[in-house]
């Protein structure tokens, strides 16, 4: 009845869902393995998944960040705002980013120093930073960037990769290290795991949370940024509701809703699971709404099995002694 | 300390029919044997003190009366009257009731709807008027006023524990369990508590009194029972015991005071404190410590030596007052800054302050330093981290299999021991021991006892908090006494014994 | 002021100032805004709040237990459509039996989600942003992404809005708004006075206290859940009712609306304390904002920035004025006084 270690863990079950799914996608579609439509599996999904990179390390501290659609949502219209209103694309992208981290230091300042749960605040944030970006675009739709940055968003930069599946790249390997290697990457967990023992050490706890919420927020700027380069446009509803499909990345990972733990492997495989079940589902032609059907049943199921395992498993042992 | 004198004896309780039996209770816990043919009777007004070190079982005993756990073996008898206790509601109908150290009240209910809330049958209607009525006629009996209707959060220890009582008349409890209720009570909150209990005994219930405190155990109780290792050892009339025996039956030899730590050669002055407070917490605190000089802090739990502590640390800094390092004067704001000026501090708690429990060994031991440890890239070096961690493992001879396990997993002594590696490795020049053996067994103890001796020969100035005044007066080469907030005394090596602390920690003020 | 404090709790004083800024909300948007005092005013307001209040009702519930329901806006939007559906393809339908139909469906949705919330373990966040994704995905495809009309409805439905309960001089009192005030009612008086109900507060307030004298700690949440969806269900309806087009984006986010009514309305969002009668409260102030800002046509835009900002201001507010309140309520009277035999009560 005992399973080895390393086959308990919550990573080799996601790959082996990663092989069996992608096993399946292999024997039943042949443009599966094509260079144009991994790239395309990744890019349909780009700015998702790079902003999950940073709510795991937000949810490992025990926090919460729903603003981050919102964020997104923001940044795109401060950028497009200011574009129209004649500065320079790059001014405006940088306008566009800056935005991103006000909201996060808002964000961080009520959580951290003020001591509000971060459920409420990033609530009220996702409700304003969405209502501020629709004071700037209102009803209207802002195109007619210049033309490298639409090129940026579509176009690949790197043989078959895009610049938003580079940064992808860059940034996962970058918050590897930094999660797992580096000090700001183990504070993160030992503030998840006992926030007072983090402050007794000496840990300037309210700091850390402070920077990990603008870190978040400037992330969340630059995923908006890449989403209007891709779409070519802006609106004041875009990216709205993507803050769940962030979390579920995330929670499906294996990272604890209650912080502590978790690692990015997880998170990295729970994409490749996720972007390779829509992929799959895709090609047998099951539409968009019952693929979120079913990685909303995937999310409850990630914890509801293992806890159920555990169950029978305390309950086998109960009866032996 | 005065005996209860003037109070009300219990009756010759030999002569009353048990009101609770146990007999050959037996419980194991995977590889532990929690708990081996245990045999024990509670009579109606008979108060008996439950004693033994950590892990003797007397929680698993509790839990087993209260119905949280099934024995495995074993028959209990209510009233002569073999019974199950299959859950604490049930517990509760058999009129069994539990009081634990850290009162389980729901903060948002008010009072009176605390002290009903677990009445099986209190119908489906809640007749405020008439709860409010209850619950203050229940209070004044125990002469206790509180206002019902306000919500149990914001009241103090003593308060919520007056609650649980008035809950348990108001079930009409035969058997009372009382687990440890006066660790977190200042002296007068305890006098006040024990009033409550004798009036309870003197209504004919039966109380389970399970306490650390040998001096409290003695004011109060009329049986006494020890366990060791998960057996009962001894059941004797209070009158018949002796401290010293009662120790000596817990720990399975004749245990005399500590060996008394040789003094070591004291140095320059290291802290000089004047006047520190902490309005409305503590004050006119005003202390030296030399290096290699260990000046131990004495007094009753919520006296407010940890709060000094916490002071000196920065965690919660003084309003007013002086402290000097080395003859200069600093101002705390931050733990941070207290490090930086050589001063650490091993919490009382450390499972919520201390540890991060799931996390390894080495990952504790480097955390408050973690500067220390990282490349130029700003990478963690993990073998360094790592040899660091195995040079404590073998210096405090921590017992794991590597240091790259969880410190949840290690026990109580070792997990002490990381903590203490985890301050030593900041190179501190004071070093705040806050209850460093609360808790752990008594091999382990010793080891910390003679760590501190080291320590202080290396230089160390060291402030020992400790409840446990043998441990304080076997270390320390000064004793600073505290009672409410106030420092009492500071009694030099040879004028500082058992009598004169508690009779300063329990409020006769006495010259320096 | 003894007096005072005696008969008043912190947590009254914050639900007597959320009704202040109501009012104050009221004068000013009524100094701005042309023939605001009016019938229509009112009944505009009144629809939008009926429909998040009896929502908020269950959404109350749920968050006193220390969870929250997600999925409430797409139990909404399928029990509006399908019990549309239903009553489209069968005209004879009785109202009553339409309406039961939209409950037993909202009902056993937020079974499932109590089921493994409470008996499954799985953190209400993780089940109910599950269910709000699986909920809609089954509506999509049910429904076939096709819409329920207004003219395929029967005439009693599409005239109900309009129904008046009952009418006080200029102001007609619409049977929906009725009805959300007396579920409130309900409601209300449930939770103060039914022992069952109770122990949703003893529940979030400690649920380790809870378990330990022998509360059915996973009942209260499984049926914390049943009620949210029930409620849910029968909000579904007068969705329905109030819109009568029906397409498969219906009542999408309105989770978020609900979850800052009651957190608006002074509901603690770690659980234990806080009022159904404050989350109408709540919900009555944010349908003032959302329709005066309407009509008030600097820009509907501002709509949710303002949102944001109430929201962060109930927080906040909570975490630093009630604190303080609370402290000085205790300061001044929860002294332990010990006297010396019986004393009458105080």
């Amino acid at each position: 009845m005992t399973l080895p270690p390393i086959l308990r863990r919550w990573e080799a079950l996601l790959l082996l869902m990663l092989v069996v799914i992608a096993g399946l996608n292999i024997v039943y579609s042949p443009f599966y393995l094509g260079v144009g439509n991994i790239v395309n599996l990744f890019q349909l999904s780009i700015e998702k998944i790079i902003v999950a990179l940073m709510m795991t390390l937000i949810i490992i501290n025990g926090e919460i960040d729903l603003s981050v659609a919102s964020v997104m949502g923001l940044s795109s219209c401060v950028t497009a705002y200011t574009f129209h209103a004649g500065w320079p694309m790059g001014w405006a992208l940088t306008a566009g980013l800056a935005s991103g981290a006000v909201a996060g230091a808002i964000n961080g300042f009520w959580i951290a120093y003020v001591g509000l749960p971060s459920l409420a605040v990033t609530l009220a944030g996702l409700i304003g930073y969405r209502g501020v970006a629709r004071i700037l675009v209102e009803d209207r739709a802002y195109g007619g960037f210049p033309e490298w940055f639409n090129q940026l968003g579509q176009q690949p930069l790197l043989g078959p990769l895009t610049f938003s599946i580079i940064i992808f790249l860059a940034m996962f390997v970058f918050m590897a290290v930094v999660l797992h290697r580096s000090a700001a990457g183990r504070l993160v967990y030992v503030m998840g795991n006992n926030v007072q023992a983090a402050r007794y050490s000496g840990v300037r706890v309210k700091r850390v949370k402070l920077l990990l919420f603008v870190a978040s927020g400037v992330v969340a700027a630059l995923a908006g940024l890449l989403y209007s380069a891709r779409l070519g446009s802006v609106r004041g509803d875009m990216a709205v509701g993507f803050e769940l499909d962030v979390i579920t990345i995330v929670l499906l990972g294996g990272v604890s809703i209650f912080g502590g733990s978790g690692n990015l492997l997880g998170v990295g495989l729970s994409i490749l699971v996720i972007l390779n079940l829509r992929n799959g589902m895709g090609l047998a032609d099951i539409t968009g709404n019952t693929q979120t059907s079913v990685i909303g049943a995937l999310l409850i199921l990630s914890v509801l099995v293992p806890n159920m395992a555990r169950g029978l498993h305390s309950k086998l042992q109960g009866r032996e002694t | 300390m005065t005996p209860a004198t003037g109070q009300l004896r219990p009756i010759d309780t030999a002569a009353v029919p048990p009101v609770l039996e146990m007999r050959g209770i037996a419980k194991r816990f995977g590889a532990t044997q929690a708990l081996e043919d245990v045999s024990l009777t509670l009579r109606p007004g008979e108060i008996h003190a439950l004693l033994g070190e950590n892990g003797a079982g007397k929680s698993t005993l509790i839990k087993i009366m209260t119905g949280v756990y099934q024995p495995d073996r074993g028959e209990i008898r209510l009233a002569g009257k073999p019974v199950t206790v299959g859950s604490a509601a049930e517990g509760q109908i058999h009129g069994i009731a539990a009081i634990y150290q850290e009162p389980l009240l729901f903060p948002d209910l008010n009072v009176a709807e605390n002290i009903f809330v677990s009445h099986q049958n209190r119908g489906a209607v809640t007749n405020w008027r008439q709860m409010f009525r209850e619950a203050e006629s229940i209070l004044a009996s125990l002469g206790v006023a509180l206002d019902v209707r306000s919500p149990a959060r914001g009241l103090t220890l003593a308060a919520q524990q007056s609650v649980e009582i008035a809950k348990a008349i108001s079930l009409n409890v035969r058997v009372l369990i009382m687990d440890e209720p006066t660790a977190s009570l200042s002296a007068h909150e305890v006098a006040q508590l024990f009033r409550l209990v004798r009036d309870l005994r003197s209504k004919g219930v039966a109380i389970l009194f399970v306490s650390h405190r040998m001096e409290e155990v003695f004011q109060i109780a009329d049986t006494v029972t020890v366990f060791r290792d998960g057996r009962l050892i001894s059941t004797r009339p209070a009158a018949e015991v002796t401290p010293q025996k009662a120790i000596a039956d817990m720990v399975g030899r004749e245990m005399g005071l500590f060996q008394r730590r040789a003094a070591a050669k004291k140095g320059e002055k290291l802290l000089a404190v004047r006047g520190l407070a902490r309005a409305g917490v503590f004050e006119g605190v005003s202390f030296d410590v030399h290096r290699g000089e260990v000046l131990g802090f004495a007094g009753l739990i919520g006296a407010g030596r940890t709060d000094v502590g916490l002071a000196l640390f920065g965690i919660e800094p003084a309003t007013s007052g002086t402290i000097e390092l080395n003859g200069a004067a600093h101002v705390i704001r931050s733990p941070r800054q207290a490090m930086a000026l050589g001063i650490a501090y091993v919490s009382e708690d450390r499972r919520q302050l201390g540890l991060s429990l799931p996390m390894s060994i080495s990952a504790n031991i480097s955390l408050p330093v973690l500067a220390r440890y990282l490349s130029r890239l700003g990478l963690i070096r993990t073998g360094e981290e790592r040899a660091t961690a195995e040079a404590f493992r073998k210096r405090l001879s921590i017992r794991t299999p590597n240091v790259d396990l969880a410190v949840g997993k290690l026990s109580g002594g070792n997990q002490q021991k990381v903590m203490l590696s985890k301050w030593l490795n900041t190179r501190p020049a004071l070093l705040i021991l806050d209850e460093p053996t609360r808790g752990i067994d008594v091999g382990a103890k010793a080891e910390v006892h003679a760590m501190i001796g080291e320590l202080a020969a290396e230089g160390i100035g060291i402030i020992l908090i400790s409840s446990d005044l043998p441990e304080v007066l076997a270390m320390s080469d000064r004793v600073l006494v505290m009672r409410e907030g106030r420092q009492m005394a500071i009694l030099d090596g040879d004028s500082a014994t058992s009598q004169t602390v508690m009779t300063a920690a329990m409020g006769q003020e006495m010259a320096a | 002021m003894r007096w005072l404090q005696r008969h008043i709790r912190p947590e009254q004083i914050r639900e007597f100032s959320l009704l202040l800024l109501i009012v104050a909300a009221v004068l000013i948007f009524g100094s701005m805004i042309d023939g605001y005092y009016t019938s229509r005013t009112f009944n505009r307001i009144a629809s939008s709040v009926a429909i998040i209040t009896v929502v908020a009702v269950g959404q109350t519930l749920v968050v006193l237990t220390r969870n929250i329901d997600l999925a409430v806006g797409s139990i909404v939007g399928c029990t509006a459509y399908f019990t549309g559906a239903q009553l489209a393809a069968h005209h004879g339908l009785p109202p009553v039996v339409a309406v039961l139909i939209a409950m037993a469906l909202g009902c056993a949705m937020g079974a499932i989600n109590g089921a493994l919330v409470a008996y499954g373990r799985v953190p209400s966040i993780i089940v109910t942003l599950g269910s709000l994704a699986i909920y809609r995905g089954i509506l999509i495809d049910y429904s076939g992404a096709r819409t329920v009309t207004t003219d395929s409805l029967p005439k009693w439905l599409i005239d109900l809005p309009r129904l008046n309960f009952i009418t006080i001089g200029d102001l007609d009192i619409r049977a929906m708004f009725a009805l959300a005030v007396g579920i409130v009612v309900l409601f209300q008086i449930g939770t103060s006075f039914l022992n069952v109900a109770r122990r949703f507060y003893a529940m979030g307030s400690n649920p380790d206290a809870a378990e330990l004298i022998g509360m059915p700690t996973r009942q209260i949440v499984f049926s914390a859940f049943v009620l949210s969806g029930t409620l849910s269900g029968l909000a579904g309806f007068m969705f329905l009712a109030r819109f009568g087009n029906i397409t498969v984006e219906a009542a999408r986010g309105m989770e978020l609306q609900v979850v800052a009514a009651v957190v608006v309305g002074g509901v603690n969002i770690f659980g234990g304390s806080g009022t159904v009668f404050g989350a109408m409260l709540g919900a009555i102030m944010i349908a003032i904002l959302e329709q005066s800002l309407f009509r008030l046509q600097i820009s509907e835009f501002w709509r949710d920035a303002i949102l944001g900002l109430l929201i962060l201001m109930a927080v906040a507010s909570d975490a630093v004025i009630l604190n303080r309140l609370r402290a000085i309520w205790s300061r001044t009277e929860l002294k332990l006084v010990t006297r010396p035999g019986t004393g009458a009560a105080p």
